[in-house]
Protein backbone atom coordinates (compact mmCIF):
# COMPACT_ATOMS: atom_id res chain seq x y z
CA UNK A 1 0.00 0.00 0.00
CA UNK A 2 1.29 3.42 -0.90
CA UNK A 3 1.42 5.97 1.87
CA UNK A 4 1.53 9.74 1.50
CA UNK A 5 5.32 9.67 1.67
CA UNK A 6 5.91 6.70 -0.55
CA UNK A 7 6.90 3.13 0.21
CA UNK A 8 9.34 3.77 3.01
CA UNK A 9 7.56 5.95 5.50
CA UNK A 10 4.07 5.22 6.70
CA UNK A 11 2.83 8.31 8.50
CA UNK A 12 0.87 7.35 11.57
CA UNK A 13 -1.49 9.74 13.28
CA UNK A 14 -2.84 9.96 16.80
CA UNK A 15 -5.32 12.24 18.47
CA UNK A 16 -3.93 14.45 21.23
CA UNK A 17 -5.82 16.80 23.51
CA UNK A 18 -4.49 20.33 23.11
CA UNK A 19 -4.98 22.68 26.06
CA UNK A 20 -4.80 26.45 25.78
CA UNK A 21 -4.05 28.75 28.73
CA UNK A 22 -4.06 32.45 29.51
CA UNK A 23 -3.45 34.59 26.43
CA UNK A 24 -3.43 31.60 24.09
CA UNK A 25 -6.94 30.64 25.25
CA UNK A 26 -8.14 34.21 24.58
CA UNK A 27 -6.59 34.20 21.11
CA UNK A 28 -8.10 30.87 20.07
CA UNK A 29 -11.38 31.17 21.99
CA UNK A 30 -10.84 27.55 22.98
CA UNK A 31 -9.66 25.92 26.23
CA UNK A 32 -9.26 22.38 24.96
CA UNK A 33 -9.67 20.53 21.68
CA UNK A 34 -8.72 17.18 20.12
CA UNK A 35 -6.17 17.47 17.30
CA UNK A 36 -4.97 14.73 14.96
CA UNK A 37 -1.18 14.82 14.76
CA UNK A 38 1.55 12.61 13.33
CA UNK A 39 2.89 10.39 16.10
CA UNK A 40 6.41 11.55 15.27
CA UNK A 41 6.72 15.30 14.74
CA UNK A 42 9.05 18.11 15.72
CA UNK A 43 7.83 20.65 18.27
CA UNK A 44 8.16 23.35 15.62
CA UNK A 45 5.96 21.42 13.17
CA UNK A 46 3.41 20.84 15.92
CA UNK A 47 3.36 24.55 16.72
CA UNK A 48 2.94 25.37 13.03
CA UNK A 49 0.01 22.97 12.84
CA UNK A 50 -1.66 24.78 15.74
CA UNK A 51 -0.95 28.12 14.03
CA UNK A 52 -2.75 26.91 10.92
CA UNK A 53 -5.76 26.01 13.05
CA UNK A 54 -5.65 29.31 14.96
CA UNK A 55 -3.72 32.01 13.06
CA UNK A 56 -4.21 34.50 15.91
CA UNK A 57 -1.75 32.45 17.96
CA UNK A 58 0.95 34.16 15.91
CA UNK A 59 0.49 37.13 18.26
CA UNK A 60 2.39 35.06 20.83
CA UNK A 61 5.33 35.06 18.37
CA UNK A 62 7.55 32.39 19.85
CA UNK A 63 7.15 33.62 23.43
CA UNK A 64 5.82 30.28 24.47
CA UNK A 65 6.72 26.67 25.04
CA UNK A 66 4.63 23.55 24.77
CA UNK A 67 4.05 21.01 27.49
CA UNK A 68 3.80 17.41 26.31
CA UNK A 69 2.62 14.94 28.93
CA UNK A 70 3.31 17.73 31.46
CA UNK A 71 6.94 18.21 30.48
CA UNK A 72 8.01 21.52 28.96
CA UNK A 73 9.23 21.36 25.37
CA UNK A 74 10.81 24.32 23.56
CA UNK A 75 9.73 25.14 20.00
CA UNK A 76 12.46 23.63 17.88
CA UNK A 77 13.69 20.66 15.92
CA UNK A 78 13.38 18.20 18.78
CA UNK A 79 11.31 15.20 17.67
CA UNK A 80 8.32 14.37 19.84
CA UNK A 81 6.63 11.01 20.09
CA UNK A 82 2.93 11.63 20.54
CA UNK A 83 0.53 8.91 21.63
CA UNK A 84 -3.23 8.80 21.28
CA UNK A 85 -4.79 10.66 24.21
CA UNK A 86 -1.64 12.59 25.18
CA UNK A 87 -2.08 16.07 26.61
CA UNK A 88 -0.29 18.91 24.83
CA UNK A 89 -0.51 22.38 26.34
CA UNK A 90 0.28 25.76 24.84
CA UNK A 91 2.23 27.58 27.58
CA UNK A 92 2.60 31.37 27.35
CA UNK A 93 5.17 33.07 29.64
CA UNK A 94 4.44 32.21 33.26
CA UNK A 95 3.26 34.65 35.88
CA UNK A 96 2.58 32.68 39.02
CA UNK A 97 3.36 33.98 42.47
CA UNK B 1 16.94 10.82 69.96
CA UNK B 2 15.96 11.56 66.36
CA UNK B 3 12.50 10.23 65.62
CA UNK B 4 11.69 9.24 62.08
CA UNK B 5 9.42 12.25 61.56
CA UNK B 6 7.82 11.94 58.18
CA UNK B 7 8.58 15.03 56.14
CA UNK B 8 5.55 16.41 54.35
CA UNK B 9 4.85 18.36 51.18
CA UNK B 10 1.46 20.03 51.00
CA UNK B 11 0.41 21.91 47.88
CA UNK B 12 -2.96 23.56 47.50
CA UNK B 13 -4.62 25.55 44.73
CA UNK B 14 -7.77 27.26 45.96
CA UNK B 15 -10.17 30.04 45.10
CA UNK B 16 -10.55 30.75 48.82
CA UNK B 17 -8.73 33.49 50.74
CA UNK B 18 -5.35 32.21 51.96
CA UNK B 19 -5.02 31.36 55.62
CA UNK B 20 -1.58 32.07 57.05
CA UNK B 21 -2.49 30.13 60.16
CA UNK B 22 -3.28 27.10 58.04
CA UNK B 23 0.10 27.11 56.28
CA UNK B 24 1.93 27.68 59.57
CA UNK B 25 0.04 24.83 61.24
CA UNK B 26 0.84 22.57 58.27
CA UNK B 27 4.61 22.93 58.71
CA UNK B 28 4.84 23.26 62.48
CA UNK B 29 6.89 20.63 64.22
CA UNK B 30 8.42 20.27 67.66
CA UNK B 31 11.61 19.14 65.92
CA UNK B 32 11.90 22.52 64.23
CA UNK B 33 13.12 25.77 65.73
CA UNK B 34 12.14 27.87 62.73
CA UNK B 35 9.29 28.41 60.33
CA UNK B 36 10.00 30.68 57.40
CA UNK B 37 7.08 32.18 55.50
CA UNK B 38 6.72 34.08 52.25
CA UNK B 39 3.50 35.82 51.29
CA UNK B 40 3.01 37.30 47.85
CA UNK B 41 0.46 40.09 47.92
CA UNK B 42 -1.36 42.04 45.24
CA UNK B 43 -0.13 45.60 44.75
CA UNK B 44 -2.60 48.28 43.81
CA UNK B 45 -0.50 49.95 41.13
CA UNK B 46 1.71 49.19 38.18
CA UNK B 47 3.55 51.86 36.18
CA UNK B 48 1.23 54.57 37.37
CA UNK B 49 -1.98 52.68 36.68
CA UNK B 50 -4.33 51.67 39.45
CA UNK B 51 -4.66 47.89 39.74
CA UNK B 52 -7.94 46.64 41.14
CA UNK B 53 -6.94 42.99 41.18
CA UNK B 54 -5.42 39.95 39.52
CA UNK B 55 -7.15 37.04 37.84
CA UNK B 56 -5.20 33.78 38.17
CA UNK B 57 -5.48 30.59 36.16
CA UNK B 58 -3.38 27.42 36.15
CA UNK B 59 -2.61 24.15 34.38
CA UNK B 60 -3.58 22.48 37.62
CA UNK B 61 -2.33 18.94 37.06
CA UNK B 62 1.04 20.21 35.94
CA UNK B 63 1.24 22.65 38.88
CA UNK B 64 1.14 19.65 41.19
CA UNK B 65 3.89 17.82 39.34
CA UNK B 66 6.09 20.92 39.03
CA UNK B 67 5.70 21.76 42.74
CA UNK B 68 6.61 18.17 43.54
CA UNK B 69 9.79 18.50 41.49
CA UNK B 70 10.54 21.85 43.12
CA UNK B 71 10.16 20.46 46.61
CA UNK B 72 12.41 17.51 45.78
CA UNK B 73 14.99 19.96 44.44
CA UNK B 74 14.74 22.04 47.63
CA UNK B 75 15.18 18.97 49.82
CA UNK B 76 18.34 18.03 47.92
CA UNK B 77 19.79 21.49 48.40
CA UNK B 78 18.67 22.00 52.03
CA UNK B 79 18.27 18.52 53.53
CA UNK B 80 17.22 19.77 56.95
CA UNK B 81 14.03 21.31 55.59
CA UNK B 82 11.34 19.30 57.32
CA UNK B 83 7.89 20.36 56.08
CA UNK B 84 6.95 22.30 52.97
CA UNK B 85 3.61 23.97 52.34
CA UNK B 86 2.69 26.00 49.26
CA UNK B 87 -0.75 27.51 48.79
CA UNK B 88 -1.62 29.47 45.65
CA UNK B 89 -4.89 31.15 44.84
CA UNK B 90 -6.83 30.81 41.63
CA UNK B 91 -9.45 33.17 40.28
CA UNK B 92 -9.87 36.73 41.43
CA UNK B 93 -7.43 38.20 43.98
CA UNK B 94 -8.20 41.79 44.90
CA UNK B 95 -5.57 44.44 45.58
CA UNK B 96 -4.17 43.98 49.06
CA UNK B 97 -4.90 40.26 49.24
CA UNK B 98 -2.32 37.48 49.32
CA UNK B 99 -2.03 35.30 46.22
CA UNK B 100 0.67 32.85 47.31
CA UNK B 101 1.92 31.56 50.64
CA UNK B 102 5.03 29.44 51.10
CA UNK B 103 5.96 28.06 54.52
CA UNK B 104 8.84 25.76 55.47
CA UNK B 105 10.19 24.48 58.75
CA UNK B 106 13.68 23.38 59.70
CA UNK B 107 15.53 22.72 62.95
CA UNK B 108 17.58 25.89 62.52
CA UNK B 109 16.47 28.96 60.62
CA UNK B 110 19.11 29.17 57.87
CA UNK B 111 17.79 26.34 55.69
CA UNK B 112 14.11 27.30 55.88
CA UNK B 113 14.89 30.93 55.08
CA UNK B 114 17.13 30.10 52.12
CA UNK B 115 14.75 27.46 50.80
CA UNK B 116 11.71 29.75 50.91
CA UNK B 117 13.57 32.42 48.95
CA UNK B 118 14.67 29.86 46.37
CA UNK B 119 11.16 28.44 46.22
CA UNK B 120 9.39 31.64 45.20
CA UNK B 121 12.03 32.34 42.53
CA UNK B 122 11.69 28.85 41.07
CA UNK B 123 7.89 28.93 41.29
CA UNK B 124 7.90 32.11 39.20
CA UNK B 125 10.22 30.49 36.67
CA UNK B 126 8.63 27.07 36.26
CA UNK B 127 5.15 26.56 37.70
CA UNK B 128 2.35 26.85 35.09
CA UNK B 129 0.25 29.59 36.63
CA UNK B 130 -0.71 32.87 34.90
CA UNK B 131 -2.12 36.14 36.13
CA UNK B 132 -3.96 38.91 34.36
CA UNK B 133 -3.65 42.37 35.87
CA UNK B 134 -6.91 44.32 35.81
CA UNK B 135 -6.81 48.10 35.94
CA UNK B 136 -9.39 50.64 37.05
CA UNK B 137 -11.50 51.65 34.06
CA UNK B 138 -10.08 48.95 31.76
CA UNK B 139 -11.89 45.64 31.42
CA UNK B 140 -9.28 44.13 29.11
CA UNK B 141 -6.44 43.70 31.54
CA UNK B 142 -2.93 42.60 30.79
CA UNK B 143 -1.34 39.15 31.03
CA UNK B 144 1.80 39.43 33.14
CA UNK B 145 5.11 37.72 32.40
CA UNK B 146 7.59 36.84 35.14
CA UNK B 147 11.12 37.96 34.37
CA UNK B 148 12.21 34.62 35.86
CA UNK B 149 10.44 32.76 33.05
CA UNK B 150 12.86 31.69 30.33
CA UNK B 151 10.40 32.14 27.45
CA UNK B 152 9.07 35.58 28.28
CA UNK B 153 10.06 38.90 26.78
CA UNK B 154 11.81 40.04 29.94
CA UNK B 155 14.55 37.56 30.74
CA UNK B 156 16.19 37.65 34.20
CA UNK B 157 19.26 39.52 32.92
CA UNK B 158 18.03 43.08 32.95
CA UNK B 159 14.91 42.97 30.78
CA UNK B 160 12.01 45.39 31.20
CA UNK B 161 9.00 43.27 30.37
CA UNK B 162 5.46 43.47 31.61
CA UNK B 163 5.93 42.34 35.17
CA UNK B 164 6.08 44.19 38.42
CA UNK B 165 7.37 41.39 40.57
CA UNK B 166 6.88 40.64 44.20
Amino acid sequence: MKSVLGDEALLRFGKVCVLYFAKSAELTGVRAEPVAVPTSISSRELWQQLLRRHPRLSLLQEQLVLAVRQQYVAIGDQTLTLNDGDEVAVVPPLSGG
Amino acid sequence: MEGAEKKSDVFKLSRDILSIQEVVDTVSSTSCGAISIFLGTTRDSFEGRRVIGLEYEAYEAMVQSELGKLSADIRTRWPTVTHVCIHHRLGWVGAGEASVAIAMSSPHRHDAQQAVQYCINQLKANVPIWKKEVYAGDEEGSWKENKECAWGRAKEAGGEGGEGGT
